[in-house]
């Protein structure tokens, strides 16, 4: 936990991070993100809203994960260990601000994305972030996978009455990796490594580009760009 | 009664007036023939393309494929295909996210082949075999089918672990 000085508001800047784990076209990887909202009293104008871009040729929807879902209220009840084990998609960590008496008051969480229930036509998914101290608290955040872009909802959090929101200021996460799935073959449940997103065999004209737009309370958006050059053939 | 079919009564005709009319009739008809075939083979002939009959098809078609390459968002499944046209079939699957899925594809068959696209509408994107549903065009073809064109419709099951794809496309097809 660290303790960070009460800020002003003021227009807040913001910074994306993006990574491919291994670096292969036409071969399986990770894909990491992070995006921070740059130091400007987080806690008086809350994150509500990222809208982080990708290429969509990114092979997303066909990196068989998120095979099952998860209700957002086994999520917000029992934690990430409660879903099925398929529905896993990621795994990160945030930074939240907390406002406690005249303080901000910094604590880490643990973040875990996973499939939810898809009532329409595209993938929802639901990013669990849960801090133990000094609050302990778990926020479940709802986003929609698009052709392209990956939409994320931040709900207004309050630790106590009449308190300031609860700000997102940071968060890191990685989609697939060390995640194990279940299947069944020949009447047995097998264990297995979901395949992960799959990169295009060709590179995009200048590397593979994202985009972070980060909505604010007050209405206000700070954009972020991240690039990830073309990395060797596989 | 005699067997040999009308052979024989005709040949016998030929010797009289009726028999040389018939066999004028003939001669210029076969003329006539010789000309007109003359004029189809030849390179560049005005309407040798429209001597060729139009057929229409009723296909239904279902096939079983399996993922032989992905790039990205962008599949390459191959399999047999059964129905109408037997055969096997290679299909182009774009898959991004959108709800909409694209394919284009070829069925290889005994007599040619035939290509088309598609697009269909996915029902259930969590599920780990979401269907799809939609409207598919033939496009063109080689062989038998070098002139094809028609329209129909798609149904598909996506399976999503091992990027397998069941397709099944009824429709109407010109040729």
């Amino acid at each position: 936990m660290a303790v960070l000085p009460s800020r002003a508001g003021a227009a807040q800047g913001a910074t994306l991070s993006v990574k491919f784990t291994p670096e292969r076209l036409g071969a399986p990887t990770t894909l990491s993100f992070g995006f921070a909202v740059a130091p400007g009293g987080a806690a008086r104008n809350a994150l509500t809203g990222v809208e982080l871009s990708y290429p969509a040729t990114l092979g997303i929807s066909t990196s068989g994960l998120g095979l099952a879902s998860c209700s957002p209220a086994l999520l917000e009840s029992g934690g990430p260990a409660a879903c099925p084990a398929n529905s896993h998609m990621g795994y990160g960590s945030a930074l939240v601000e907390i406002p406690i008496g005249h303080e901000l008051v910094g604590e880490t969480a643990t973040v875990a994305l996973l499939a939810g229930p898809s009532p329409n036509t595209s993938l929802q998914l639901l990013v669990s972030v849960t801090g133990e101290s000094p609050v302990a608290a778990r926020i479940v955040l709802s986003a929609q996978l698009l052709p392209g872009r990956l939409d994320i909802r931040v709900p207004p959090v309050q630790i106590l009455p009449e308190a300031p929101y609860v700000a997102l200021v940071r968060l890191r996460a990685t989609l697939g990796g060390r995640l194990k799935y279940y299947e069944r073959v020949h009447g047995r449940t097998v264990a297995y490594r979901p395949r992960g997103i799959v990169l295009p065999t060709v590179c995009p004209r200048n590397g593979f580009r994202f985009a972070a737009a980060l909505t604010f309370l007050d209405g206000s958006r700070s954009l972020a760009r991240a690039t990830v050059p073309c990395p060797r053939r596989g | 009664m005699n067997r040999s079919g009308g052979r024989r009564p005709t040949e016998k005709r030929c010797g009289s007036a009726r028999g040389r009319a018939t066999a004028t009739t003939l001669i210029v008809a076969s003329a006539l023939a010789v000309v007109l075939a003359a004029l189809t083979l030849a390179p560049g002939a005005a309407g040798a393309r429209h001597a060729r009959a139009a057929r229409v098809l009723n296909v239904r078609d279902e096939g079983h494929l399996h993922s032989v390459g992905i790039s990205g968002s962008r599949l390459t499944e191959e399999g047999p295909v059964s129905g109408t046209i037997p055969g096997r079939v290679r299909v182009f699957f774009a898959y991004n996210g959108s709800p909409t899925v694209a394919a284009q594809f070829t069925i290889y068959s005994r007599y040619g082949s035939i290509s088309g696209r598609g697009q269909g509408r996915v029902s259930d994107p969590a599920s780990p075999a979401p269907s799809f549903r939609g409207a598919l065009s033939i496009t063109g073809g080689s062989g038998r089918y070098a002139h094809a064109r028609g329209s129909g419709e798609l149904f598909g099951v996506f399976y999503r672990r091992r990027l397998g794809l069941t397709v099944q496309a009824i429709g109407k097809l010109n040729y």
